[in-house]
Parts: structure tokens; C-alpha cells; sequence
């Protein structure tokens, strides 16, 4: 079933030309990587989706509903049933990880949220660490804890902007097993945008390849793989 | 929705209460009775010649402390000094401190020294004394510029050349707007200043239109010879308009790239020397001297200064405190909107900000004046309320850069985050925006409190009848008083700015120590 689909989208920043009628879907409870190089527009897609950007034409819909058009916002981004994980994590500073995940549950009136934090930060094996600010954990721990602030609030859609950049190769394999794991265990559709194939190859259902805005690839791993297309070919060599 | 409101109440604010009255004041004396043309014939000679006078002494206040801020902002700045964390904030002092305090003090040196004050009293002595106080605004800008350049830009040269040619054809290069930014700052406010012109007796363009203001109520001409240095004024903004705008000198930390010092241990006590001389002549000297003139009848000079400041105390600290407030929170609103905005209305504040903060004070003064003084404004023309106006609009440019630099350096997606998990916009500003600038907060309070505590320029202009603020005071009586009576009010007054600007000093070190991690 498609849950998300954009429509003929474009969007420019300044005079700049970021995507020129894209049509895309994705399926639901699927983990969707967008690979493509710098400037490609993945990360464009994700802020579209999650509704930080409006695009200046086209169609948004998720889950059958119309959450954008063209330059008009219909369903803001809290109303989405959306999680964001930024490449730079994006945990308040100030914030214990106690209250980093606790602050979206406060604002929504949500009951017992001790509880639902204690939930959280044990599936993640972070309770040690629940009173210590950012900037006390290590890389991994915050990627964590950005992972379980954004499923706290019970998202259908994880939006994952290259959030292990930052990694170095072992500690990234071992939170790619992570997330792979979270789709089934919270039934999550996740979109997952990198530049690294081999990042893709591991945890992705399905992968779309994107050059300076379009897409030249879409399917399986497999499918992908085997590929004609030029850019892919390039693109995979290295 | 709620922080819109806020802001376009601020901003109307702000157009009303202190950008109107400038306006207004400058169409009236071009337009106001007789025609555009006639009016401007009214600027006879004398004025261009004092025109001419003020931008000379004011360019050489501007080379010298840009040449002296250079050199001071490269030694804390750019080499591994001694005791460089010390001087950067001890250097700062002369800045904090009201220029006619130091005018005083400078007088009784050379009254201490050569028993003769003439020589003080001329052009000499006011562009030595505006050059002590304007020399740490250059090295702010200048040293702040040096933090800044890439060290890979210099390591690049270290490859091809020795550190002499990589200093002056790399680094010296790559801080050409600070030194431009720093002329061009010192210039508007040394041809604007006021104080110390007019305490050594030297006639320029500023003494001049307080005169034909106070002492001829020549209003017309006044305010056309304002306009003739507000023209000039927002000349030299505009020429180097965005970097001043920005003035990304003044924050609190900073993200930037890490820094290249240069560690040579054959100039590390030579450029100690200068440090400790510079302290020695700018701030400590100055406290001395006002110290001895002071004492040297016994105490009672003294103890009849502080008898004649102390009904001021209390007004003046409260003024400033809630003058400071109130510029905190226009400076917040102003940069925590304009960060935020890509349109015109935001940069448009901003510009707003810098052209009141340039305008000198005594012709913002005559404005507020000219403005507020119909029965229908009585109000704030006869209380406190015109002196919170005018401090409100000569620092909330400082204070608006302090806190929008520090803005700056927030990721956006910490607030994106916020509004994907639904934080409504009030929590955002709550919650997120302000404890995370909460050290520009602070600072840009210290900041605002002390220049309020200090300002002269304008308040002599408005102050209402019966008003007891400490600056007017001792401005007021210094004329006439005896010399060691003057001595002991400014001694007074700058042990008192002194004392706050430690106090906050030592106030500041747990506070952003707490807040670490907004500017870490």
C-alpha cells in the first residue's frame, strides 16, 4: 500500500532548481533509502514530506491524506504522525534525556508519561543514562536517544537524514542493526537518506537513486544493483 | 502567533516611541515655517569650518585607535601572551567607563604633572582622550576578526613562506573588513561624542548645536547641523553597511573555525610590556590620579561629593536597571526575529537600530525633545519615561547584535524538531530559544546597564526638571566646582562603574559556566 506520494513537485531554493516535477511513492511499512550524492535533493524530500518546506508546486499525500499543496501547508508537520532524526541529531542541549523525550510528551498532555519514558529508555538501554545532559554521551547514545525521542510520540513515518554521518564504521553497523529492527518492532515505514550505498545495501527494502533532483533508479537492493543505468554503474563504483 | 504579536507590538513600539521623533524633528526644521532652500541657507561658514574641524579630529581619533586596536587585538588575539584571558576583559574597561570621567581624570594628570592644563585643553586633548577610550572598541572588532581567520588559510602559507609574509599578505588581508569596520565605528562616534569636546572647552560640530540649542534656542539651526552629521553619519554606515550591521564582534563565545595563536617566546614579554603599559595609562593611571586630586585636601572634598551624588544612586541604578531590561527585550525580540526572517521587515529593524544608535546623542536628545514636548506627550516629556526612551534607543542596537549573533550559531533543526513533536511556538521561544542564549542574555544586560548608568550625550538633553541621575550631576556641577571636588564625583562614579563591572565580571563566571552548553 503507497503510504507517501509526492506529485509532480518543484521546489528551487532562490533561483536554484532543486526537483522539476518529481512523482515518487513509497510503500508502507517498508524501509526506504533515498541514496544520491550532494545536492541530489534527498534531504529536500524529507523536509517536504515532514512539512519544514513547502514545495512551490505539486502534491503531498500521506497515508490518502492531502497534507500539501503546492505552496500551502494543509497538515502541519505535529499532525503528521511524523518523526524526525536531523544529521546533526538535533538534542536540546539543555535538556537531560530524561526531558529531551519527555518535552514533546508534556506538551501533548500525554498520562503517565514517566512510565512511557522508562519504556523508551529501556528498550534503547538508556535508563543510566536518563539524567545526563548531550553532551555526557557518547556518539552512539545520542543517536539513540534522538531515535527514541522521535518514537516516544508513536510516529507512523520515520524521517532519517543521514544520522550516522558522524559514525565511524563499527559503531555505525552495530545502530544500522538498530534501526533496522525498529521497523518491525514499532510498525514503522521508514525513509532513510544517505550517500553511502553500501549504508543502503544493509538495511533498505527498497532504494531510490537520486541525481541533481531526479530519480534515475527505484526498487529492490537486488534491482538496484543489477542496474543498467549509467549513473548507477558510476555511482556504485565508488 | 502570540510571538508575532509581540513582535510587530515591539517593532510599531519602537517606530513610534524613538524612530518617529528623529523623523519628525528633521522634517520640521527642513520644512517647518519657511522653505526647504531658505532653511539650508541658514548654514553659514562657521558651520562647515567646525564641520571641517570635526571630521579631522575624528578621522585621527579613528587612525590611531584602529592602528593601536590592531596591535592590541593581535597580541590578545593572535599570540600566546601572558595573562592574555586577563587583559582582553582589564582592556575593556576605558570602554565601559563615561568619556567625561576619563576627561576629568586625564585633566588632573597633566594638572599633577606640568601644573598646566592648557595644553590639554585643545584639540590634543580630546583625540587623546577619545583615542584611550575607543582604542578597545577597535580591538574588540580587530581581535575578533584575528580569531576568526582560517588557520588552514595561514598553515597554506607556513608551507611557502616565513610567519613575517603569511602576517601581512595572508592574515592583515583576510581582517580588512574588521579594520574598516573599525575605522568607520570609531569615526561616528568620536564626531558624535559630546562630552569630552565639550569639558576641555574645544568648539566642534556637537558643542556647537548644544549651544545653539541651550544657550540661543536656535532650534532651526540646531537641528540643521544635526542633519548635516546624522547625512554624514549614514554615509559612512551604508559604505560598510553589512559588516557593521552583522557586527559579528560582538558575541558571547563563538563556533567559528579553531584558531591559529602564534607562539614566540622571543615577543611574548615585549608584547606583555605593551599590555601592562596600555593598562597602566588607560585604567589604572586615570583611578590614581582621580584618587590623589581627590584626598589631596583631606576627605572632606570627598565626603561632600558623595553627599551631593548620593540622593542620585538610587535613580540612576534603577533607571539603568530598567532601561537594560527593556533593551534586553527589545534586543531579543528584534534579533530573535530577524534571525529567523529572510524578508525585508527584519533586516529593516535592524537598520533601524544601527542608523538611532549611530545618530549622535545630542541630537537624538533634541529630538526626543522636540518631539515629546506637546501637552499631549506631557507624560513622557516630564518623567523618567523620555530618559528610558533614549537609552532604549541608543543601546538596543548592541544589544539586539549581542543576542542575534548568538542566535545565529543555534542549529535550526533544534527548533524544527520542536515543531515536528507539536511544541507550540510560545514553549519554542520558552523553552528552547531562551535558555540557549541565556549567556547574550545576561551579557547584553551588563552591557545595556552600564552604558545606560553612563550615558550623558543625550540624557543632558532631556532630563526633566528636579531629575537626580549621576552623570547630569557631576556634569552639571564640575563647570563650577572646585577641582578636587570634580576629582572626588568622578572618582566616585568611576569606582562605582568599576565595581559593577567586576562584580558582573565574577557574577558571569558561574552563570556561563551553567550555561555551557550554549556556548560551548
Amino acid at each position: 500500500m503507497q503510504l507517501i506520494e509526492l506529485k509532480n513537485i518543484k521546489h528551487h531554493y532562490d533561483k536554484i532548481s532543486v526537483l522539476d516535477d518529481l512523482t515518487l511513492h513509497m510503500e508502507d511499512n517498508q524501509l526506504t533509502c533515498l541514496l544520491g550524492s550532494s545536492g541530489s535533493g534527498k534531504t529536500t524530500i524529507l523536509r517536504l514530506i515532514a512539512g519544514l518546506e513547502t514545495p512551490q508546486k505539486g502534491q503531498i499525500i500521506i497515508d490518502n491524506q492531502i497534507v500539501t499543496k503546492n505552496n500551502q501547508i494543509i497538515i502541519p508537520p505535529q499532525d503528521r504522525s511524523i518523526g524526525f532524526i536531523f544529521q546533526d541529531l538535533a538534542l536540546w542541549p539543555h535538556f537531560t534525556v530524561y526531558n529531551n523525550i519527555a518535552f514533546g510528551l508534556k506538551e501533548r498532555n500525554e498520562n503517565n508519561i514517566q512510565d512511557t519514558v522508562f519504556e523508551i529508555l529501556d528498550f534503547f538501554d538508556l535508563r543510566d543514562h536518563a539524567e545526563k545532559y548531550p553532551h555526557q554521551l557518547s556518539g552512539g547514545q545520542k543517536q539513540l536517544v534522538a531515535i527514541a525521542r522521535s518514537l516516544v510520540l508513536k510516529p507512523n513515518i520515520l524521517l532519517m537524514d543521514e544520522p550516522l554521518a558522524s559514525l565511524d564504521v563499527k559503531l555505525k553497523r552495530k545502530i544500522l542493526k538498530h534501526i533496522k529492527s525498529l521497523k518491525e518492532h514499532f510498525d514503522l515505514t521508514i525513509i532513510y537518506v544517505t550517500h553511502d550505498h553500501k549504508e543502503a545495501f544493509e538495511i533498505a527494502d527498497n532504494i531510490l537513486v537520486l541525481n541533481e533532483g531526479e530519480i534515475e533508479e527505484m526498487g529492490t537492493v537486488e534491482q538496484v544493483k543489477r542496474s543498467k543505468n549509467k549513473f548507477i554503474n558510476y555511482f556504485l563504483e565508488y | 502567533m502570540k510571538n508575532k504579536l509581540l513582535y510587530t507590538i515591539i517593532y510599531l513600539s519602537f517606530i513610534f516611541l524613538v524612530v518617529l521623533p528623529v523623523v519628525y524633528t528633521l522634517i520640521t526644521a527642513l520644512f517647518a515655517d519657511d522653505s526647504f532652500v531658505s532653511n539650508i541657507g541658514a548654514l553659514k561658514s562657521d558651520t562647515f569650518l567646525l564641520l571641517a574641524k570635526s571630521i579631522v579630529i575624528a578621522f585621527l581619533i579613528a587612525i590611531f585607535s584602529t592602528f593601536f586596536g590592531t596591535v592590541l587585538g593581535f597580541l590578545l588575539y593572535k599570540m600566546k601572551t601572558y595573562f592574555r584571558g586577563f587583559f582582553k576583559v582589564a582592556l575593556l574597561i576605558p570602554l565601559f567607563i563615561s568619556p567625561y570621567i576619563l576627561a576629568v581624570a586625564w585633566k588632573d594628570l597633566f594638572y599633577l604633572i606640568f601644573g598646566d592644563v592648557s595644553f590639554l585643553s585643545s584639540n590634543f586633548g580630546v583625540i587623546l582622550v577619545l583615542t584611550t577610550i575607543f582604542t578597545p572598541l577597535s580591538m574588540l572588532i580587530i581581535g575578533g576578526a584575528f580569531s576568526n581567520v582560517n588557520v588552514q588559510l595561514e598553515e597554506a602559507g607556513f608551507v611557502i613562506t616565513n610567519r613575517r609574509s603569511v602576517i601581512l599578505k595572508i592574515t592583515i588581508p583576510l581582517i580588512k573588513h574588521a579594520l574598516i569596520s573599525s575605522f568607520v565605528l570609531v569615526f561616528i562616534f568620536s564626531i558624535s561624542e559630546f562630552s569630552v569636546p565639550a569639558f576641555f572647552g574645544v568648539k566642534v560640530l556637537t558643542t556647537e548645536i548644544f549651544t545653539q540649542f541651550s544657550a540661543f534656542y536656535n532650534y532651526s539651526l540646531a537641528i540643521l547641523q544635526s542633519a548635516l552629521l546624522i547625512f554624514i553619519c549614514i554615509i559612512l554606515l551604508f559604505s560598510e553597511g553589512k559588516h557593521i550591521a552583522d557586527a559579528s564582534f560582538l558575541s558571547v563565545g563563538s563556533k567559528g573555525m579553531k584558531n591559529q595563536s602564534y607562539d614566540i617566546k622571543r615577543w611574548n614579554n615585549t608584547g606583555l610590556t605593551i599590555l601592562v603599559v596600555w593598562f597602566l595609562i588607560t585604567v589604572v593611571l586615570p583611578f590614581v590620579v582621580l584618587f590623589i586630586q581627590s584626598f589631596k585636601e583631606g576627605a572632606s572634598k570627598f565626603i561632600q561629593a558623595f553627599e551631593l551624588l548620593l540622593p542620585t544612586f538610587g535613580s540612576s541604578i534603577g533607571l539603568a536597571f530598567l532601561g537594560a531590561l527593556i533593551i534586553v527585550f527589545v534586543g531579543f525580540t528584534a534579533a530573535f526575529f530577524s534571525a529567523r526572517q529572510s524578508g525585508k521587515k527584519g533586516s529593516f529593524f535592524d537598520w533601524l537600530l544601527l542608523i538611532i544608535f549611530a545618530i549622535p546623542s545630542t541630537i537624538f536628545g533634541i529630538s526626543l525633545i522636540k518631539f515629546y514636548n506637546q501637552p499631549m506627550l506631557d507624560l513622557i516629556y516630564s518623567s523618567y519615561m523620555i530618559i528610558i526612551i533614549a537609552y532604549v534607543g541608543k543601546f538596543s542596537f548592541i544589544s539586539s547584535k549581542l543576542i542575534g549573533n548568538a542566535i545565529r550559531q543555534i542549529p535550526k533543526s533544534l527548533e524544527e524538531v520542536a515543531i515536528i513533536q507539536g511544541i507550540s511556538s510560545y514553549k519554542r521561544l520558552i523553552s528552547i530559544w531562551i535558555p540557549l542564549v541565556m549567556p547574550s542574555l545576561f551579557i547584553s544586560f551588563v552591557i545595556s546597564f552600564i552604558f545606560s548608568l553612563g550615558e550623558l550625550g543625550t540624557t543632558i538633553m532631556i532630563y526633566p526638571p528636579g531629575t537626580e541621575i549621576m552623570p547630569i550631576k557631576v556634569f552639571t556641577i564640575m563647570a563650577n566646582a572646585p577641582q578636587s571636588l570634580t576629582s572626588s564625583m568622578t572618582l566616585i562614579v568611576f569606582s562605582i562603574t568599576l565595581l559593577i563591572i567586576i562584580s558582573f565580571y565574577f557574577m558571569m563566571k558561574p552563570f556561563i559556566k551553567k550555561y555551557h552548553y550554549a556556548i560551548d
